[in-house]
C-alpha cells in the first residue's frame, strides 16, 4: 500500500469512524450523568447528620472504588438478559447501555468524593475552591471517554468495533496500524484541547484559591 | 378337592421357572448373538463420514468400522441397519438390533432411556465456518458479531448467551449457507463434525474452521435399558477402552479424513496414563465401574464420586450453583493459572508504570530543554491514548510490522504490561514534575534528581497511588489479545460450562479482593512512611 492509499482508505472511512466515535462519546456522557446523580447523591448522604448514613454512604463509596470496570462490564455484559418482558412486550436492553452503566460504577466513587470536598468548601465560602469540581469533572470525562473503547469488547459498534470492522473489510497487513492509529487521533482531537482549556480553568480558579484564603487546603 | 391346591401351586411354579427361565434366556443379548452368529448394529446412513452409503449402496463410515471390530472381537457376522435420529433407540428397545453406534450424544434423559455403554468413543463440539480470510482466532472474537446460524440447533442459544453472539438464525442448511455466501455474516456456527463434511464440497473447500470446537457432546454406544449391567455391556465397554488405549480410534479418523478431534486425543492420552504405582488410571474399580475421572463429567451425579467432587456436585444439586471451579480439576487449574496471570500483570504492571514514570521525569528535569518539552508532549499524548486501543495497535499493527521485517514475535502479555505501563506512566510522569514544580517553589535550590526521587514521590503519593490502583484494575484488558488471565479463564469455564451466574460473581469478586488488597499494600505503605516521618 503507498501512502496515498493508506490517505484515500482512511479518508473514505472517515465518517463511518466519527459515527463509531459519536458513540463512545454518547456512551461517555450517559455513564457521567447517571454516575453524578448516584454519585451526588452519596456525596450529600456523607454530608449529612446522621451518623448511619454517612458511614453508609462511604462504605458504598469504597464499594464502586474497588470495582474494576473492565470485569464489570463483562459482569452486565453476562449477567443482564439482552431482551426482557415486561407485562408481555419484549424490551431490548442495548449493549451500549450495559457498557455505559459499567462505566458509571468508576464516576460514582468519583463524584461522591469531589463534590463531597467541594461540598464542603461551598459551605465555607470557599467558592473557588469548590468550583475546582468542575474542571475535575470535565477531565474525569475524558478518562471516561478513553475507557469508552473497552466497549467493543461487548460488541457496541462504537469506533474500536468500526476500526476491526474496517480492518476485516480493507484486508491487508498495514491496514491494522493505520486504522488504530488513526483512531487514536479521534481521542486525541477530542481529548486535547477540552483538557488544556480545564487546566487552564484549574490553573485560574487555583490562583483565586490562593488569594482568598493563604492556608493550603490539604487533599 | 385337597390336591387341587397343591397342583395350582405347582403349575405355577412351573410357570414361573419357565418365564424366569425363558427370561433370562433372552436377557442375555450376548447368547442371542452368539446363537445366531450375527451382530446387528444400527448406524447413520446420511452423515458422512461417520455413516453413509457407497456407491454400492452398502453402508460405509467410522461407525461402520466399528460395528466390524465388534463383530470381530465376538467372532460372529456383522449385519449393518441404517437407522435415523427419530429411530435408533425404538429400534434398540423392539429388540430389531443388538447395538446403536449412530453418533448418539450421551445425554441424561437417554442415559434413562437405554443402557449407555462408557466409555464415550467420540465426541462432537459446536464450531464455525467461517470464509477465507477471516482473522477469528478465539471466540471472543465472535462478540457482538452477526453470526449465522441454522434453526433448531440445540446449540443456538446457549451458544448466543456464552459467547455474546447476535444470531442471525435461517431456516435449514441451504439458506444458511447462501448467507454465508453473500457475507450476511462473518461466520456460520454448526456441528464440528456436519462441517467437516460441508468442507468436503469442493465448493467450500477454501473455508475454514478458524476455531476450536466448544460445547462437546460425547458420542456412546448405547444398548437396550434391560441390558443394564449385562455380559454384552461389558464386553462393548472393554473394546471401546482398548480402542482409547492403542489409539485405534485415532486411525479409523485418519481413515476417513476426518479433522483429528481433541477428544481423541485427549482419551487417548487419559487411558494410557499410568499411577506412580505404574497401574493404569484407568482400570476397573471393585464395583466393576470405571474410575470417575474416566467417566462423562457431565452426567455423573453426586452418588457417583466422592470427595472434593462430591461436595461440589451436591452443592450443584441442591443448589444450582455449579462450582466447577471447586470440582473440576481443569477448571480450577484453569481459574487458578488465570489468577495467577493476573498477579503477574498486576505487579509487573506496576513496576513498569513506576519505571516509565520515574524515568519520564527525571528525563524532563535533566536539565536538556529540548527533553522537557519532548517528555511533557508525550506524556500528554500517552495520557490521551486509549490502553485497549494501544494495545491492539502495538499487539496487531506493530506485532505484525516486526514479525514481517525482522521475524520477532512477543508474547501479548508483554505487550499489555508495556501498553498499560506506558499508559499509567504518562500519568506519573505528569504527577511527579507537579509535585517537583511545589518543591521548586518552595525551595528555589531545588531539581530532580535519583537522589530526590523518593522526596518527590513522597509528595505526589496519593496520585501516584491512585494511578497504580487504576492500572491494577486494567489489567483485564490484557484479555482481548488473549492473555490467558482471570477473564480469560473464566468466560472460558463460562463458554464450556454454561454458568455464567457462578463465574462472573466469582470473577467479581475475586477481582474486587485483588484491588482492594492493593489499596491496603499501598495505604499499608503510606502509614509506614509517616511513622518513619516522625522518627
Amino acid at each position: 500500500m503507498t501512502s496515498a492509499e493508506i490517505v484515500g482508505m482512511l479518508l473514505a472511512w472517515t465518517p463511518f469512524l466519527a459515527g463509531g466515535f459519536a458513540w463512545n462519546i454518547l456512551i461517555s456522557l450517559v455513564a457521567m450523568a447517571i454516575g453524578t446523580v448516584l454519585g451526588a447523591v452519596l456525596a450529600r448522604l456523607r454530608l449529612s447528620g446522621r451518623k448511619s448514613l454517612a458511614r453508609t454512604s462511604l462504605v458504598v463509596t469504597e464499594l464502586t472504588r474497588n470495582i474494576p470496570t473492565f470485569v464489570f462490564l463483562f459482569y452486565l455484559a453476562f449477567l443482564i438478559p439482552a431482551e426482557f418482558e415486561i407485562s408481555g412486550q419484549i424490551h431490548v436492553f442495548p449493549a451500549w447501555l450495559k457498557a455505559a452503566l459499567a462505566l458509571s460504577v468508576a464516576v460514582v466513587g468519583f463524584v461522591s468524593d469531589n463534590l463531597f470536598v467541594a461540598w464542603q468548601h461551598w459551605r465555607n465560602h470557599n467558592h473557588a475552591a469548590a468550583l475546582l469540581f468542575v474542571p475535575s469533572w470535565t477531565m474525569y470525562l475524558l478518562i471516561i471517554v478513553m475507557a469508552s473503547s473497552t466497549a467493543s469488547v461487548i460488541g457496541v459498534g462504537e469506533i474500536v468495533s468500526r476500526c476491526n470492522i474496517i480492518i476485516a473489510a480493507v484486508g491487508g497487513d498495514e491496514t491494522m496500524f493505520w486504522v488504530y492509529a488513526y483512531a487514536i487521533g479521534y481521542f486525541f482531537i477530542f481529548c486535547f484541547p477540552l483538557n488544556w482549556a480545564m487546566g487552564h480553568v484549574k490553573k485560574r480558579l487555583l490562583a483565586r484559591v490562593g488569594t482568598a484564603s493563604p492556608q493550603k487546603s490539604g487533599k | 378337592m385337597s390336591s387341587r391346591p397343591i397342583l395350582h401351586a405347582a403349575v405355577c411354579v412351573l410357570a414361573l421357572i419357565a418365564i424366569l427361565g425363558d427370561r433370562e434366556a433372552l436377557a442375555d443379548r450376548l447368547d442371542l448373538i452368539q446363537k445366531r452368529g450375527t451382530l446387528v448394529v444400527g448406524v447413520k446412513s446420511d452423515y458422512p463420514p461417520f455413516g453413509m452409503l457407497d456407491a454400492n449402496g452398502r453402508l460405509i463410515g467410522f461407525e461402520p468400522d466399528l460395528a466390524a471390530e465388534l463383530a470381530r472381537r465376538l467372532d460372529v457376522r456383522l449385519q449393518l441397519v441404517a437407522v435415523s435420529s427419530t429411530n435408533r433407540l425404538q429400534k434398540l428397545e423392539e429388540g430389531a438390533i443388538d447395538v446403536v453406534i449412530a453418533t448418539l450424544g450421551d445425554t441424561p434423559q437417554r442415559r434413562r432411556i437405554a443402557t449407555i455403554v462408557e466409555p464415550n468413543y467420540y465426541a462432537s463440539g459446536v464450531t464455525v465456518v467461517a470464509p477465507p480470510g477471516n482473522r477469528l482466532s478465539g471466540w471472543a472474537d465472535l462478540r457482538g458479531k452477526k453470526v449465522c446460524a441454522t434453526q433448531g440447533a440445540y446449540f443456538n442459544r446457549p451458544m448466543a448467551q456464552r459467547f455474546l453472539l447476535d444470531l442471525q438464525v435461517f431456516n435449514g442448511t441451504r439458506d444458511t449457507k447462501l448467507a454465508l455466501r453473500d457475507g450476511r455474516c462473518v461466520a456460520w456456527l454448526y456441528d464440528d463434525t456436519g462441517i467437516a463434511s460441508i468442507l468436503n464440497d469442493p465448493e467450500w473447500a477454501n473455508y475454514e474452521t478458524p476455531l476450536p470446537s466448544t460445547m462437546i457432546s460425547p458420542w456412546a454406544m448405547a444398548i437396550a435399558a434391560s441390558e443394564h449391567g449385562s455380559r454384552l455391556e461389558r464386553i462393548l465397554s472393554d473394546a471401546i477402552a482398548d480402542w482409547h488405549r492403542s489409539g485405534w480410534l485415532l486411525e479409523i479418523e485418519q481413515r476417513w479424513d476426518i479433522k483429528p478431534s481433541r477428544f481423541l486425543a485427549d482419551a487417548h492420552e487419559l487411558w494410557t496414563r499410568v499411577r506412580s504405582d505404574g497401574d493404569p488410571v484407568c482400570t476397573r474399580l471393585a464395583s466393576g465401574e470405571w474410575p470417575t475421572e474416566c467417566r462423562n463429567k457431565l452426567l455423573l451425579t453426586s452418588t457417583d464420586v466422592a470427595g472434593l467432587y462430591h461436595v461440589g456436585l451436591l452443592i450443584k444439586e441442591r443448589t444450582g450453583l455449579n462450582l466447577t471451579i471447586l470440582y473440576d480439576a481443569y477448571d480450577r487449574d484453569l481459574f487458578l493459572s488465570g489468577l495467577w496471570m493476573t498477579l503477574h500483570l498486576m505487579v509487573t504492571s506496576i513496576a513498569g508504570s513506576l519505571l516509565v514514570g520515574c524515568l519520564g521525569a527525571l528525563a524532563a528535569e535533566s536539565g536538556t530543554p529540548f527533553l522537557h518539552g519532548f517528555v511533557r508532549l508525550s506524556a500528554a499524548v500517552g495520557r490521551m491514548t486509549p490502553p485497549l486501543l494501544l494495545i491492539y495497535l502495538i499487539f496487531f499493527g506493530v506485532g505484525h510490522i516486526v514479525v514481517t521485517r525482522i521475524g520477532w514475535t512477543f508474547d501479548g502479555s508483554v505487550i499489555a504490561i508495556f501498553c498499560l505501563s506506558l499508559y499509567t506512566g504518562c500519568a506519573i510522569v505528569v504527577a511527579l514534575l507537579e509535585a517537583s514544580a511545589v518543591l521548586k517553589h518552595q525551595e528555589p535550590g531545588f531539581s530532580l534528581g535519583w537522589r530526590n526521587l523518593p522526596r518527590v514521590l513522597r509528595l505526589a503519593y496519593a496520585s501516584v497511588v491512585a494511578s497504580l490502583v487504576n492500572v491494577v484494575k486494567a489489567t483485564g484488558m490484557a484479555s482481548i489479545i488473549a492473555v490467558p488471565e482471570l477473564i480469560s479463564a473464566s468466560t472460558a469455564i463460562v463458554a464450556e460450562q454454561g454458568n455464567p451466574a457462578v463465574m462472573m460473581n466469582v470473577l467479581m469478586i475475586t477481582y474486587f479482593l485483588l484491588v482492594m488488597s492493593t489499596v491496603r499494600i499501598f495505604n499499608y505503605i503510606e502509614r509506614r512512611m509517616l511513622q518513619h516521618d516522625v522518627r
